[in-house]
């Protein structure tokens, strides 16, 4: 690991402040929320800041506060507080699911929510510090190497899976992101907020360069909804998920479905993608064989 | 003539569950491991790795690294030659003067990860610095991965004269065992089968990383190092190093794992000793948990071919065997196992095994050699051909019986005993099914394996102390790798001495202090190492019958180095386990819903740590059956998933509960009739969950590991 120095910043504004510093005097910046992801992008010198920004001494942007327009979560709250917290497992069942999915309990006790949405892929050609697009070069080594874990749809020209379980949740929950500099604030759809490598296969998002996920917003929670979160994994835990959904479900009216067999357009679809991502894995082992996700293509089931 | 088990008679001390007597330094962190020894003025280093898997040094500049402020030493092929024997010259004889010869710092390097420099400096963080300052130009040659590839004419050469690695004799030709004629085995059968098997790369996953402090005094070494055992890696440093033994003290009072992979002295082990003769003060090298996935040994990976003749008795009529193993660059050991004693499936054998060099990891020792999974998995195959309706585990007993009564006398064969009791408590005969007997897409499936390891006897020492404060001191080199040593040897100086466990003092890990061990490998210590204090024990009292108790400053002692002798018979642990597996086919995931492990490993000693210990056995082979698998991208030779995440070593979530129950037996040998322990339940555990998935879903896997991935396609 490169030496670094170390900055613990009380509060938001001073931690915008030490990043501002380090960035005027040229010098690399990173920030940690847990810190988990980045201490081992650290380790294998695929990270190497001159300056590291500890939010964990912060003390707002912590906290889960429900009110008549939703609850807000402090970006750095941490996995074990979003998966316990009494009103997101009544009310947003399908995130504090996710959340509880994550990992380990040691990372989920230290890994923050804004960390686990930001977090960098786990593509074993990246974690390896393979020159590609993700760590400056301009190849996906996946494409034409091992790829059992990359993409089937939206790849190209990287191939990498986003990780992120709670991602996925809040995707399906609507919810919106607050993204904060030192000048100010601008929010963003959770769907907006993740960007596929067509844009720039550097990154997974749409955070500028020094702007920080600052807060999660879910709506309202409507009466009659209901949410959960499922994910397959190789092992029982402690894997990236192969295939994963999320699904928030407002159920009203029937209890039945139709006035005959009926075959769905959506659900036939999404069976059909659901087999492709579990059950297919390319013979050649070459996924630019498969097609991109369709622009028009929901995000993850969801029945509104 | 073969001889029934029968259950001993209880003991005292011996038998009981007993907490660990070290637990409580262990829980509260007081437990000193090498990796946290801290000595005056003591220097950290670093290791620099080669990026490729093959290459020629061309150019290596260490100028700039040597100047940055804090840097006391750099080390590489030009201003090192120390050599690293360790078992790992070919043919597994050190010193075998061959061109494998290996070096701490060789040129070319073969395989990724290979140490290319060294730093010693003030503290880790520097020398981490350093070695990005360190310049290198490389020639990057052709490599070859897959062993079988390796064997070509036309494969790059990891050493001149081709890729087969030597074998016992140092000739570059396979190990053979043949016996009877094969030929006619097969076509006296009703049924031949024939069938490629193939295990993947398993890491030794020890939670403690290799770490070593070394300081010189006098030209005499003391290493605080992570062994498996203190006198060989003595001994080997020695060796190594052109020093008398009498001049290398090696410390291990506590030990985090090692698997099979922490035997005789490694690398880092030389390191910090050359490192810290050339700085004059001590030096501590500890590996980053990727060096520690990446630069030493595993299981080897192996590709098997099996054709097993079967009678229209079900007996095995013949087999013939080829099997490769995949070497690296060094053979640590040369793959002799197939020679052993193992438990004999057949009159007429015709085995052939070799290890291949290749530029990968170096693959040797991990937690029973045996247990590569092909075997058993392959005679049970041919077994369910003839019987399908019956099942596995309805092989009649006696079949066993047969098999092993061919062979010369095995002492108290019991395997008979484990698989009938193991079969009632699994309830067998209910659960039965046809394979692939549920039609929906979750399957439930059960299935069984038997495993044996041979129990040796062999030498092993121990001193007793006795002092007018009426405490007994036992002197025993053991480390403890994590099985509970220590409390086994109290135990059983306990029991040999007749006094309570609290009246003794156990002295370990220490050569200065502890006479010669065999070391914590092949599961030999308990019945080795016990059976030396039983001797001293026994001395002791004499002593103390001639002598009287000793008073004011008198003690009285004893020592005994026993090598004992099994007496023209064989002794083996037995093992029946049995396994009740559901395989979600739609998704790829097998989960085991209850496992059984029966076993004789003769008395046990400590029922708490005997059982955590085929516990831990079935766990790792619950990773060999179904997760572990070193990936290498092809183009590169970089090996991809390395680490506890990468690797996908089974996690306590994954693991069943196991149900222990031990068939005891005493034979009179080892200590109190102790036989191995702590790798016999790894040897049938792959092919029990392998034969319950195939139970389950009717398809019989012959590839380690049975992924999602391949149970996903198989089902296309």
């Amino acid at each position: 690991m490169k030496r670094f120095t170390n900055v613990n910043p009380r509060t938001m504004k001073d931690a915008f402040a030490a990043i501002g510093d380090g960035r005027q005097s040229g010098r690399h910046v990173s920030v940690a929320g847990g810190g988990t992801d980045l201490l081992q992008l650290m380790r294998e010198r695929i990270v190497t800041p001159d300056v590291l920004v500890n939010l964990k001494t912060v003390q707002s942007n912590k906290a889960i506060a429900a009110s008549t327009r939703g609850v807000t979560i402090g970006g750095l709250a941490t996995l074990t507080s979003v998966s316990s917290d009494d009103t997101l497992r009544k009310r947003y069942t399908v995130l504090a699911e996710a959340a509880e999915s994550v990992a380990t309990p040691q990372i989920r006790n230290v890994g923050t929510l804004a960390g686990n949405v930001c977090q960098r892929p786990w593509c074993w050609y990246c974690r390896n510090g393979f020159k590609c697009f993700k760590n400056g070069g301009n190849a996906c080594f996946s494409a034409a190497g091992e790829n059992e874990f990359h993409a089937i749809f939206g790849g190209g020209p990287s191939f990498i899976v986003h990780p992120s379980d709670t991602a996925v949740a809040l995707v399906a929950l609507d919810a919106s992101f607050a993204l904060n500099t030192v000048r100010g604030e601008r929010v963003v759809p959770a769907r907006d907020f993740f960007a596929l490598p067509t844009v720039n296969p550097a990154v997974e998002n749409v955070l500028a360069d020094g702007e920080l996920l600052s807060e999660i917003r879910l709506p309202t929670a409507r009466a009659g909804v209901k949410s959960s979160y499922t994910k397959v994994l190789d092992r029982e835990t402690w894997t990236h998920a192969v295939v994963s959904a999320a699904v928030v479900l407002r159920m009203e009216g029937f209890d039945s479905v139709a006035t005959r067999a009926w075959c769905s357009e959506a659900s036939h679809r999404s069976r059909g993608r659901c087999q492709r991502s579990t059950g297919c894995w390319p013979a050649s082992g070459s996924p630019s064989r498969s097609r991109p996700m369709p622009a028009s293509w929901p995000s993850p089931t969801r029945v509104h | 003539m073969m001889q029934q088990p029968s259950t001993p008679a209880p003991k005292k001390y011996i038998g009981k569950a007993t907490s660990r007597i070290d637990g409580t330094e262990r829980v509260t962190g007081k437990a000193t491991y090498a990796g946290d020894v801290k000595l005056p003025g003591m220097l950290h280093a670093r290791i620099l790795r080669s990026p490729h898997p093959h290459a020629r040094i061309t150019r290596i500049d260490t100028t700039k690294a040597a100047a940055l402020p804090g840097v006391k030493a750099v080390l590489t092929h030009e201003n090192c030659q120390q050599t690293w024997s360790s078992g790992a010259a070919p043919g597994g004889n050190i010193y075998g003067g061959q061109p494998g010869t290996r070096r701490l710092f060789n040129n070319p390097v073969r395989f990724w990860g290979e140490a290319i420099a060294a730093v010693a400096a003030v503290d880790p963080y520097t020398a981490d610095d350093a070695l990005q300052l360190i310049e290198v130009e490389y020639e990057r040659l052709p490599f070859v991965l897959d062993p079988e590839d390796a064997l070509k004419s036309d494969a790059p050469e990891i050493y001149p004269g081709g890729n087969l690695a030597p074998n016992a004799r140092n000739q570059k030709q396979p190990e053979t065992y043949r016996r009877g004629d094969v030929a006619a085995g097969f076509q006296g059968s009703a049924h031949v089968f024939e069938g490629k098997y193939t295990s993947s790369y398993i890491n030794n996953a020890q939670l403690e990383r290799r770490a070593s402090v070394a300081t010189w005094k006098d030209g005499a070494l003391t290493l605080y190092a992570s062994t498996q055992g203190i006198s060989n890696c003595q001994a080997h440093m020695a060796l190594d190093l052109g020093i008398p033994v009498d001049k290398v003290r090696v410390i291990c009072h506590f030990m985090g794992g090692g698997f099979g992979n922490k035997n005789q002295n490694h690398d880092f082990d030389l390191l910090a000793a050359v490192l810290a003769k050339e700085t004059g003060v001590p030096v501590k090298v500890e590996f980053t948990r990727k060096e520690d996935f990446t630069a030493v040994h595993g299981r080897w990976p192996t590709r098997q071919y099996y054709k097993v003749g079967v009678s229209a008795e079900r007996h095995v009529a013949g087999r013939a065997v080829a099997r490769r193993q995949r070497h690296g660059p060094v053979s640590e050991g040369h793959g002799r196992h197939l020679r052993r004693r193992a438990l004999s499936v057949s009159e007429r054998r015709d085995d052939d095994q070799s290890g291949v060099h290749q530029h990968g990891r170096v693959g040797q020792h991990a937690r029973s050699c045996l247990s590569t999974g092909g075997l058993r998995h392959r005679v049970d195959d041919g077994r369910r051909g003839v019987q399908d309706e019956r099942g596995p585990g309805r092989v009649p007993p006696q079949e066993h019986d047969a098999e092993v009564q061919r062979r010369d006398a095995l002492h108290r064969y019991s395997l008979e005993t484990c698989v009938r009791r193991g079969a009632e408590q699994f309830d067998w005969k209910n659960k039965w099914r046809k394979p692939g007997s549920d039609t929906g897409p979750i399957k439930r499936g059960i299935g069984m394996a038997i495993g044996n390891i041979l129990s040796g006897l062999g030498r092993s020492g121990a001193t007793i102390r006795l002092d007018a404060n009426g405490r007994y001191t036992v002197f025993v080199a053991v480390t403890d790798i994590g099985s509970g040593a220590k409390t086994t040897m109290a135990l059983v100086a306990a029991e040999a001495l007749d006094v309570p466990l609290s009246q003794i003092d156990l002295v370990h890990g220490d050569t200065d202090s502890c006479p010669f061990s065999v070391g914590e490998s092949g599961s030999r210590n308990t019945a080795q190492t016990g059976r030396a204090i039983i001797d001293a024990a026994d001395s002791l009292k004499k002593q103390i019958a001639e002598k009287g108790q000793p008073t004011g400053a008198a003690f009285l002692v004893a020592t005994a180095t026993p090598s004992p002798q099994l007496q023209g018979v064989t002794r083996s642990t037995f093992c029946a386990h049995f396994v009740d597996v559901e395989v979600d086919t739609e998704v790829g995931r097998v989960r085991l819903l209850r496992y059984l492990a029966c076993q004789d490993n003769g008395r046990i000693i400590n029922p708490l740590t005997s059982v955590s210990q085929v516990k831990g056995a079935v766990t790792m082979g619950l990773g060999m059956a179904l997760h572990e698998r070193l990936l290498y991208d092809s183009r590169s030779g970089v090996p991809l998933n390395t680490g506890y995440y990468g690797a996908r070593v089974a996690t306590h979530l994954d693991a069943p509960n196991v149900e222990v129950s031990f068939v005891e037996t005493d034979d009179g040998y080892g200590a109190y009739g102790s036989k191995c322990m702590g790798e016999s339940g790894i040897i049938p555990s792959v092919a029990a969950i392998a034969n319950a998935i195939f139970n389950a879903t009717g398809t019989r896997f012959t590839e380690l590991p049975i992924s999602r991935r391949a149970l996903m396609e198989a089902r296309a």
